[in-house]
């Protein structure tokens, strides 16, 4: 366990050396959607009784932000590697890839999780909402940021340059996001836009979470839950054997 | 007792470009060798398998672990430098190396570290952001990495390229230092000197191809040719055409040329004279390690 802890210890300073940038920005820019979202659409049903706009827009802005965050964690950790050549340590280094993959993955978490207080601090002065379970809300980030932070394991290391990271975050990962039911409850869509949501795996973790501060879901959690275990394998499963084999990083 | 390195019926293919063909080779504990070979030999292609980057067909053993098979021993028996420089730019020297320990599996080994920065001239960047290093810097840190677990095999891909002289002289006193301790070196490098000031034995690899290993008595001495060279500094002329082919150096008009006799000597300079070629200095020198090795590349 040597070897993880040293890996984690190196990936958990990279983001926290960069503070600014890694919390500060998240921070600031939760703070600007409340501040202008909360206050445009106050009057703006969430379809949730007794639950304000800016309420519903708190659990929504953090899992965002918590999502956004360890999926850059780990996408931007590996491309910059291949990019410098440092990357060639780390596979000459004596630890297994499960163990690689994993020190990843817990450190994207634990970026989650830091990112997921620094925001809570930036938007709890718009609404008193305060967590209705915070285990709830905790196993959703958990789970939320294991599947983005896996994602960007199995990006990080696919992608050959910064420009493809760039091109899966434009034209796969925004509009999820978007579709996810962050800023509205998806139940207001058209049904079109509201039966794809209901395929996009962040619809459950933003929900799961906002849960876990309302008390109040839209969808089905119990699926959810299960949707997003078994997604959060998978992912993981698949960026291990995509390092175990050395796709794009050994030749 | 198992070899430091053995390399068994070892290719690598990039899809069409054979970059190693079948490469046999042992290294014996305790050994400094030599792994010669211009650009595009094969040399990188080699250390990246040993190293378990690159996938190969064939057998790799260090210090009597498969590299493929017992992975993880194996690579904790190895400290490589690489060729590139490539260093993570968020930590501090120290830092760097409290990590790479980390990821070899050792945990308090301050006083090795501050040698290893003492020996390596890095002392007084100890707590300097590696991004404020120089080149240089950056490759003896890169050195460092490879010694945080004192391994056994140590294999140097062209180390001390971009560094200075007098630090370069300190480093290669570390590097024997270990060599004296046990350590086994494997060493790569442009400059034929240091090959021949510190290697016990060489490799030579050409297109892929390795070359039978040998002592470095037994390179310098193959009997390719006359074991002499003529040097001579033309002045504004090149080397007439029938010289071309004797031509094993040339650095702007100073050419050295190689000798099939003693007599080969007279009969160079009648055709300089011949050609009305002016000679504005000539010597006559005992073949370099690197004249043996251009000829062992057949250039």
């Amino acid at each position: 366990m040597i070897g993880f802890n040293a890996l984690l210890r190196r990936e958990i300073r990279r983001f926290l050396i960069i503070w600014v940038q890694t919390i500060l920005g998240p921070l600031t820019a939760a703070f600007i959607y409340e501040l202008i979202f909360g206050y445009v659409f106050r009057n703006v049903s969430t379809g949730i009784e007794g639950v304000t706009y800016a309420t519903f827009l708190v659990p929504g802005l953090i899992i965002m932000q918590v999502m956004i965050n360890s999926f850059a964690n780990t996408s931007s950790s590996l491309i910059q590697s291949k990019y410098n050549g440092n990357i060639v340590f780390l596979l000459m280094s004596p630890n297994s890839p499960a163990l690689v993959i994993l020190a990843y993955l817990v450190a994207a978490i634990v970026r989650g999780i830091v990112v997921a207080f620094a925001v809570f601090i930036g938007v709890c002065w718009f609404s008193s909402v305060m967590p209705y379970s915070f285990l709830i809300s905790m196993f959703f980030l958990i789970i939320g940021a294991a599947i983005c932070g896996g994602l960007g394991i199995i990006v990080g290391i696919v992608s050959v340059n910064f420009d493809q990271i760039a091109g899966f975050q434009s034209f796969i990962w925004t509009p999820l996001i978007y579709l996810s039911g962050i800023f509205y409850n998806v139940n207001s869509f058209a049904p079109l836009w509201r039966n794809l949501a209901y395929f996009d795996p962040i619809l459950y973790i933003v929900e799961g979470f906002r849960y876990g501060f309302i008390g109040e879901a839209t969808i089905n959690l119990t699926f959810g839950t299960i949707y997003l275990l078994f997604l959060a394998v998978l992912i993981n499963f698949i960026a291990y054997v995509l390092f175990k084999r050395g796709v794009k990083i050994k030749y | 007792m198992s070899y430091a390195l053995e390399i068994e019926n070892v290719s690598k293919k990039y899809k069409d470009f054979v970059a190693l063909d079948n490469i046999n080779f042992k290294i014996e504990q305790g050994d400094f060798v030599g792994l010669l070979g211009v650009n595009g030999a094969g040399k990188t292609s080699l250390i990246f398998s040993i190293a378990g980057i690159n996938k190969f067909s064939g057998k790799i053993r260090v210090m009597g672990y498969d590299v493929v098979k017992d992975e993880i021993k194996a690579k904790l028996s190895m400290g490589i430098v690489p060729q590139e420089v490539a260093i993570d730019s968020f930590l501090t020297v120290h830092q760097t190396l409290k990590i790479q320990s980390g990821l070899y599996h050792v945990q308090n080994n301050e006083k090795w570290i501050d040698e290893i920065l003492e020996r390596l001239s890095l002392t007084d960047k100890k707590n300097t952001n590696t991004r404020a290093l120089s080149g240089g810097m950056k490759r003896r840190l890169m050195v460092a990495q490879a010694l945080v677990h004192k391994p056994p095999l140590i294999i140097l891909d062209e180390p001390t390229a971009g560094v200075d002289v007098e630090i370069r002289k300190n480093f290669w006193e570390f590097i024997t230092d270990l060599n004296h301790q046990g350590h086994t070196i494997l060493l790569t490098t442009h400059y034929l000197e240091e090959v021949d000031k510190l290697c016990q034995k060489i490799i030579v690899l050409n297109k892929g191809k390795a070359g039978k290993q040998q002592t470095k008595h037994e390179f310098m001495n193959q009997s390719f040719s006359f074991d002499k060279t003529l040097q001579v500094t033309l002045v504004n002329a090149t080397v007439p055409n029938e010289l071309k082919q004797k031509v094993l150096n040339q650095q702007q008009n100073t050419y050295i040329l190689e000798l099939a006799s003693d007599d080969d000597i007279i009969n160079i300079l009648n055709l300089f004279r011949q050609q009305n070629i002016k000679i504005e200095n000539i010597e006559i020198n005992h073949k370099s390690l690197e004249d043996i090795f251009m000829q062992h590349l057949g250039r």
